[in-house]
């Protein structure tokens, strides 16, 4: 936490080395994250890319107050949340921007390369409702409390306690026999 | 798996690797934007076209190119070779009862500078059958690319006019939605995307043609646009600026489409990203029998869903309602529009609103739902929500249409007449605000700027 404050700290003062001590720090973290919830590669790569540009670009008005890592998984969480709004927009008026999942072709210049146990999770995750796969993902990946998630969520501790239990049913139900250990 | 520990190890083991040359590309596009912050640009960058569009020369000289672009297109009516005018194309689609077809979907991203700007990544596809028939409706089936091989069915969509509904069915989620609508609703929802909206809009703008290609064994003749206000209308998701590229290929025998490409490609200046969008429209079966059997939805049994009602239009009016509304119930306006809450429904959001609220309309309603089960709280509340649900629209809407939209429901009460709750761009010259005892009027953008400067901080 200290250590966060000081990066901020720094990077408010301009040193460029202390941008790539974030980026190192946080982007593996991000980028699972975000592979989780979006259940595709591309699209999680294309959301923390953008996240660390908006960063890198609005660093003069981050708070010192606040939490560094709150302040990249909140940022993550709205650009999916974005996303996804916009892909409903668009699927009521045809194909366009309806929600893909990526081509296994992927370029030179990919950025994430997931272990075939992320690459399950994903696939199981992508069956729960979003609402869902956002608590069990919130809780498991970054240790959040109930009520931080509630606060993100904007609904009752209670909710987002039953949207867990739901979930990790769910997940249970799907995983059966696939991992063990 | 056996228990929530099983999972836990499964998030823990799951393992993610960055790739070094990606890596260093990522933070290569991140470190040049720390370069170039956000201070330096506009918060809202328009598009090249409309800024070129705001001086009065430039719009004068466009004048003169769409009377040129008029006479073009006449003289294409009157002399191509073949003798084939896309509005008699247009009128032989319109007389076709019922087709088939199929769109293939890819998508790709770019960057626009920093090392390879051209290398494509981000690669997706996709594919959507129709069959629209003009007594029925449109049914389409979505398919994404299965990680096991082949296509897999992601959605399937009903739009049936005749019964003034619109139904999404996600058979993976085991969801649905169901909108009800009314007739222009019906109007916007059919002609989307469709051969005859895609001639329509062709005949709008500048185009030219292509001459005679054959395409399947088949003798075509092509038209192309390429003037990006042809989409200007429809695609409208951030982006700084907008290139089109639109061919259509037309039988020369039937007069009918025979394949429709589509590019776009969308300028994301902040982000230095471009996204590419091409479609092919192909497959086509021209006036195919049709039952109504082909337009009935299946939703099976265990399958949840919500109804939606919508007003029957989106005004400055809808709005007001649905704030009006809002404050029966909850006393205060909302902190934030729209209700909808990123990803739950409308009825949800509203529901834990009013659960903390003890105005009469707030009690009035929880008496009502005491007791009932989730579908017929949700049945209960079709009605209810329509001008909520007509706010949150509009205020969607507002910023689809880059209309330089505000909110102040967290510092704005019903009580401030003198102050801006609800603000939107008319023009260069006009905003409409919507004030705290929700009167409304037209202000110059500096009248706004004192306004705004006097609200609470």
């Amino acid at each position: 936490m200290i250590e966060d404050k000081l990066l901020i700290f720094r990077f408010k003062q301009g040193r460029n080395g202390t941008l790539r001590q974030i980026y190192d720090k946080y982007k593996v973290e991000l980028l699972k994250l975000s592979v989780v919830l979006t259940g595709d590669v591309n699209t999680a790569e294309d959301i923390v890319h953008d996240v660390f540009v908006k960063f890198a670009q609005s660093a003069e008005r981050i708070s010192l107050t606040g939490s560094l890592k709150n302040y990249l998984v909140t940022s993550v969480i709205n650009r999916i949340r974005n996303y996804r709004r916009d892909n409903n927009r668009h699927c009521e008026t045809g194909l366009e921007g309806v929600e893909v999942f990526s081509s296994p072709e992927r370029g030179p210049y990919q950025w994430a390369v997931l272990s075939e146990q992320l690459t399950l999770l994903s696939h199981a995750l992508r069956e729960l409702p979003y609402e869902q796969r956002e608590v069990v993902s919130l809780r498991m990946e970054m240790d959040m409390t109930f009520r931080r998630i509630a606060t993100l969520q904007n609904t009752s501790t209670n909710t987002v306690k039953g949207r867990y239990r739901y979930a990790m049913a769910r997940l249970r139900s799907l995983l059966n026999g696939e991992v063990e250990k | 798996m056996r228990s929530a520990d099983d999972i836990k190890r499964l998030f823990r083991n799951a393992e993610l690797r960055i790739h070094p040359d990606g890596d260093e590309r990522v933070f290569e596009d991140v470190l040049q934007a720390r370069r170039h912050p956000m201070e330096d640009q506009p918060a809202t960058p328009d598009s090249t076209w409309r800024t070129i569009m705001r001086s009065p020369l430039t719009k004068l000289a466009a004048a003169a190119v769409v009377v040129i672009a008029c006479l073009i297109g006449l003289s294409f009516w009157r002399t191509t070779g073949s003798g084939i005018a896309l509005a008699d194309v247009l009128a032989r689609i319109e007389q076709v009862k019922a087709y088939r077809s199929t769109t293939s979907a890819q998508f790709w991203s770019t960057k626009v500078t920093g090392e390879d700007p051209n290398k494509p990544y981000n690669f997706k596809e996709a594919h959507d059958t129709w069959l629209i028939s003009k007594e029925y409706g449109r049914k389409s089936t979505d398919e994404e690319l299965d990680p096991n091989g082949g296509w897999s069915k992601t959605a399937e969509s009903y739009c049936l006019p005749p019964k003034r509904t619109y139904i999404d069915i996600w058979p993976k989620q085991k969801r649905y939605r169901r909108t009800e609508f009314d007739d222009r609703w019906a109007e916007q929802f059919q002609f989307q995307d469709s051969p005859d909206t895609l001639v329509k809009r062709i005949l709008k703008y500048k185009y030219e043609s292509l001459g005679r290609s054959t395409i399947d064994g088949i003798e075509v003749e092509g038209f192309r646009t390429t003037d990006p206000n042809h989409v200007i209308d429809i695609i409208n998701r951030g982006e700084s600026e907008i290139q089109a590229d639109i061919k259509i290929w037309v039988d020369v025998k039937t007069q009918l489409p025979v394949r429709c490409d589509s590019t776009y490609v969308l300028f994301y200046q902040m982000e230095n990203k471009k996204k590419y969008e091409h479609f092919v429209k192909h497959d086509f079966q021209w006036d195919v029998p049709v039952a109504a059997a082909d337009f009935e939805p299946v939703i099976p049994e265990d399958y949840t869903g919500i109804v939606i009602k919508y007003p029957a239009h989106i005004t400055e009016e809808t709005a007001i309602e649905g704030l009006k509304l809002l404050v029966e119930l909850l006393g205060k306006y909302p902190e934030k529009i729209p209700i909808e809450a990123d990803f739950a429904d409308v009825g949800d959001t509203v529901l834990r609103l009013a659960e903390k609220s003890e105005t009469p309309a707030a009690m009035r309603l929880k008496e009502e739902i005491k007791g009932l089960t989730d579908k017929e709280i949700g049945n209960k509340l079709v009605d209810f929500l329509m001008p909520i649900r007509g706010l949150d629209l509009f205020y969607m809407r507002l910023q689809w249409y880059k209309k330089d939209r505000a909110y102040y429901g967290k510092i704005v009460t019903p009580k401030d007449a003198d102050k801006v709750l609800l603000r939107w761009k008319v023009s260069d010259k006009e905003y409409r605000v919507i004030f705290g005892d929700l009167h409304a009027e037209t202000v110059s953008p500096e009248k706004l700027a004192e306004l705004e400067r006097n609200l609470p901080k």
